[in-house]
């Protein structure tokens, strides 16, 4: 069933390549049918995941390089079953905005595909080398999309985001050849070396060093401050649809990652390491956060806007307690849905205007697009932390699991909202309110279906789970305890 | 010679007649000599076949061995055979395309390919330092002309000459670290070197020099630090089929050689040279991948990136042992599969654009979506990226250096994927990314299959990496 994920996205790539390029609709056609099943199948797998029972379900294990011990292993659990719903709706909704690419329609869908197949690769394997395998693979993708399809210095940006991002991945890659040299069980899969060194821990200092490789190397996606460079100025060159899947899915792999490898793995050399993860974490709140202010393009602002958010999901991580890693778990769904659904609607008025420049858009919006301005407002809202959204649940959770570990740095944390807001509140004011200033008289809202599903999806999505947040809380609490239970000397529980 | 012997001999005797068939066709059939090129190709094609078929009947043992043992047909020798004559073919099929341009006699270039292949065969079943010499002699020597073959053309005899100079050298230096081996040892043939070497409880300084001087005549070869200077040079200068063969062919022939005498000759003093080897490495991915990023011809810049893979394959010899020797093999077919792809584009784009430069590159993906896909995916996978076979080859590389416990080795590789990637993709943005400098450009049927079939190659050892892994493993499990 989960393979299918990976498989249909892969095998629509191979149709598409297999055809001619003039025929553009029906590639369109393949690509949108492609998604919607992934999109059916991982509504379905969030669905059928039973929290009470918890571990991992729907598992595939099969043989793939017996002499190495590389099996395809394949699962879900709790944590992963919420990102496998994340990336079903981002990627869905974002088939649905590549609609607005004209030019090289064949190849742009080839690597879409590919960028999507690979991302659910990473979220349901369960093997050391697939989990790099499809990291890797979906990096790639990236510079041929953005380089082609971008716009406003995409050459540059495309570079330093995949160079970026693939050295962060060649550390981590070492750090995971090393243990699987240093248990000796010739055996990649994550269950068994996670048994393994469950009962025979690794020395310390070894774990030390190897969680340095782990979490500062998949901490380049996850773009912790000092080298979160590449992140506001690769989605700003990015066309919408590759935005929205690398700020709202592609970057919560870094965490994701951790808590896969250095958690579990390495569990003494991460303890080690939170306490400065989380201090950097507060950097990329506030220092993110004022970057966004000085901010003039769009796309600049939700930039640094994800990467400032992507410090508290790190914080909520480093607190090492169920409240915070649930918390951080949550906010990576919240993020993913929210920031997808700004790009898309800065999408959808950039193809119009051809400008991002908040001073040359003019205000007044509002008035002229009712319906994308009442979904931006929402957005802004559901990333100011408004309750009635995920993305409130989420960081008060946050804010409870860190409190008790790190009072201070929660505290600058906490003050990082009033920024957020600061900077939202007044992109959504100089964009939409106001007096129009410049006229756009061919600019037109959202109109129909086709165009209207992807925004109403994804605000769906975050008020839904703003009501009723359990819906996603059992599942990822199933996941943390598993995680809890697993290794509890480094957790600390909460009463 | 009986006749297990003379089977065991097949390949290069088949060569040999092919050699001579050519010969003729040439002299005194004028009706076949415009069609030399295919027949040379199909009959390079039937000896493949004729080698898998003694490969088939080996079945991962020791085949057979003639001239009092000197030479062994075993299954490293095999492989490497095998990735000669694909390397042979495709060669063929480059010389084909560019000598329909060059008023040449073909028959004589067709030779050349032809002596130099014999010489790479009998290399990989060398098992005697005399033997040894002379393969790679006969390689060198063909390349010596091969390199100056446009004799109007001031570069390519200028690169003909720096080729035979360096050559020469490095020729000598073998030789001379040849004799002091034989001196302390009393023996050329491997085993009984080997043998030689297990009883010494000391290792004498000058059987040290001489080994040292060895590694340095195969390093020239293999293109490794410090003696890579003349790679860029000749490679420019060189007509681009030969620098093709050069940058494939030529460079195995030295890994095959190397690997041989490492895991079987001086097995014994592995802790000596360990060493060595990962500095040697070190330097050579480093020079390799840094010296790519400025360049702006096409040959030198995969004359660069070439010397960045060796330092790759270094790695592995100086992680040694069965993965190791594993990952050398795996290496070097994902190597092999993928230049000769992209060497296919660039003769092709060489050819047909009169143009060496990296400029001329520019929009050809929508001058021929074809060359262009096939290059993007030879140039992702020789960066290393999944799902493509040099991603595979260069995790077991690294994982063999992790084993021995090599990690700043394993980092520094590591770390060279990443600067490999940018010049990698600096080609790439040329191709997608800026504006085509002309018209469509069409490619015939003949270079279209080859060029698929070796794509297919790219990305199906890169998925399904299992058989690939155990064909390395056996050629390499009878050292261990």
């Amino acid at each position: 069933m989960i393979a299918l994920l990976v498989l249909i996205p892969l095998a629509s790539a191979l149709a598409v390549l297999l055809m001619p390029q003039e025929r553009q609709e029906e590639i369109r056609k393949i690509t949108f049918f492609s998604c919607l099943a992934t999109f059916f199948i991982s509504v379905f797998v969030f669905l059928s995941y039973s929290a009470a029972s918890g571990g991992v379900q729907f598992e595939i294990s099969r043989p793939w390089v017996e002499s190495l011990g590389i099996r395809y292993h394949a699962g879900v659990d709790g944590i992963s079953a919420v990102m496998i719903l994340l990336h079903g709706l981002v990627s869905f909704s974002g088939a649905m905005v590549s609609r607005s690419i004209k030019e090289r329609v064949k190849e742009y869908s080839i690597f879409f595909l590919i960028l999507v197949a690979s991302i659910f690769g990473v979220f349901t394997s369960l093997d050391m080398f697939f989990l790099y395998f499809f990291y890797e693979m979906a990096v790639i993708p990236m510079y041929p999309l953005i380089g082609v399809w971008g716009s406003k210095n995409k050459e540059y940006a495309t570079m330093k985001l995949t160079l970026f991002i693939t050295g962060g991945a060649v550390l981590s890659l070492v750090g995971i050849l090393t243990l699987y040299q240093a248990a000796g069980l010739q055996s990649f899969d994550l269950i068994a070396l996670q048994e393994h060194f469950a009962a025979s821990p690794l020395p310390a200092a070894t774990q030390q060093w190897l969680a340095a490789l782990l979490i500062f190397g998949f901490g380049v996606i996850a773009s912790l401050w000092p080298t979160h460079s590449w992140s506001p100025i690769g989605y700003a060159a990015a066309p919408s649809a590759v935005s929205m899947l690398h700020a709202g899915v592609l970057k919560k792999l870094g965490p994701y990652l951790m808590i896969r490898l250095a958690l579990t793995l390495v569990p003494e050399g991460t303890k080690f390491w939170m306490p400065i993860v989380a201090g950097l974490s507060v950097v990329n709140i506030l220092y993110a956060g004022y970057c966004a202010m000085v901010q003039k393009d769009l796309k600049f602002i939700i930039g640094f806007s994800s990467v400032s958010h992507m410090g508290y999901v790190l914080l909520g991580l480093a607190c090492l307690n169920q409240t915070g890693v649930s918390g951080a778990v949550l906010l990576m769904f919240s993020h993913g849905v929210m920031a997808a659904s700004a790009f898309a609607l800065i999408g959808f008025i950039y193809d119009q205007t051809h400008t991002r420049m908040v001073d040359e858009l003019g205000g007044g919006l509002g008035n002229r697009i009712p319906f994308v301005a009442v979904c931006f407002v929402m957005t802004a809202m559901a990333s100011s932390g408004l309750p009635g959204f995920s993305n409130f649940i989420a960081e008060i959770m946050i804010f409870f699991g860190a409190w008790q570990k790190y009072p201070w740095p929660t505290l600058a944390a906490v003050f990082g909202i009033l920024v957020t807001a600061v900077y939202l509140l007044r992109l959504v004011k100089n964009v939409f309110y106001g007096k129009e200033k410049v006229s756009w008289p061919a600019l037109k809202d959202a109109q129909g279906l086709a165009q209207k599903t992807p925004f109403v999806l994804l605000l769906a999505a975050l008020l839904v789970f703003g009501f009723f947040p359990n819906l996603l809380v059992r599942n990822i609490d199933a996941g943390v305890k598993h995680l809890i239970a697993k290794n509890p000397s480094i957790f600390e529980v909460t009463p | 010679m009986n006749l297990a012997g003379f089977c065991s001999l097949l390949p290069e005797a088949l060569v040999i007649a092919l050699m001579f068939v050519v010969f003729a066709a040439d002299l005194f059939l004028p009706s076949i000599k415009k069609r030399l090129g295919g027949l040379t190709a199909w009959g390079l094609t039937a000896i493949l076949a004729c080698l898998l078929w003694q490969g088939f009947l080996a079945g991962g043992q020791k085949f057979g061995e003639t001239f009092q043992g000197t030479f062994l047909c075993d299954p490293m020798a095999l492989f490497f055979k095998a990735l000669f004559i694909l390397t042979g073919i495709i060669v063929v099929i480059l010389a084909r395309e560019f000598l329909k341009k060059a008023d040449k006699n073909p028959g004589e270039f067709y030779l050349l390919i032809l002596s130099a292949l014999l010489g790479m065969l009998f290399l990989a079943s060398a098992n005697d330092f005399i033997l040894l010499f002379v393969s790679v002699e006969l390689v060198t020597v063909s390349f010596y002309v091969m390199t100056a073959y446009l004799k109007t053309d001031q570069r390519s005899v200028e690169a003909g000459i720096k080729y035979l100079i360096l050559g020469a050298l490095s020729s000598g230096m073998m030789l001379y670290g040849i004799s002091f081996i034989y001196g302390h040892t009393g023996s050329t043939h491997f085993d009984a070197v080997r043998g030689a070497l297990f009883g010494m409880t000391s290792a004498p300084p000058l059987l040290l020099l001489g080994i040292l001087l060895l590694i340095a005549g195969l390093g020239f070869k293999a293109g490794a630090v410090p003696f890579q200077l003349w790679i860029p040079d000749v490679y420019e200068g060189a007509p681009i089929p030969v620098t093709a063969f050069l940058s494939v062919g030529s460079k195995m022939a030295g890994f095959a050689a190397l690997l041989r005498i490492c895991v079987s000759v001086i097995a014994p003093f592995d802790k000596k040279w360990a060493l060595l080897m990962a500095v040697i490495a070190a330097m050579t991915l480093v020079y390799g991948n840094l010296g790519a990023i400025p360049q702006k011809n096409i040959k030198r810049f995969f004359g660069y990136s070439g010397i960045g893979h060796a330092g790759y394959l270094l790695t592995a010899i100086a992680a040694g042992g069965f993965s190791g020797a594993r990952g050398v093999l795996f290496y070097l077919l994902s190597y092999a599969v993928t230049m000769l792809a992209a060497f296919l584009v660039v003769v092709y784009c060489s050819v047909h654009l009169e143009s060496d430069d990296m400029s001329a590159y520019d929009g050809l993906s929508r001058r021929s979506p074809l060359l262009a896909g096939a290059l993007f995916l030879s140039l992702l996978s020789l960066a290393g990226v999944p799902p493509l076979s040099g991603f595979f080859a260069k995790f077991l590389v690294l994982s063999s250096a992790v084993e021995k416990g090599l990690i700043w080795l394993a980092v520094l590789g590591a770390l060279n994927v990443v600067i490999s990637l940018y010049y990698y993709l600096t080609l790439v943005k040329r191709m997608y990314i800026h504006p085509p400098a002309g018209g469509v450009i069409a490619v015939p049927l003949s270079f279209q299959i080859p060029l698929y079939l070796l794509m297919l190659g790219i990305v199906g050892i890169g998925v399904v990496q299992g058989p690939f892994v155990r064909l390395a493993a056996s050629a390499v499990s009878g050292f261990f």
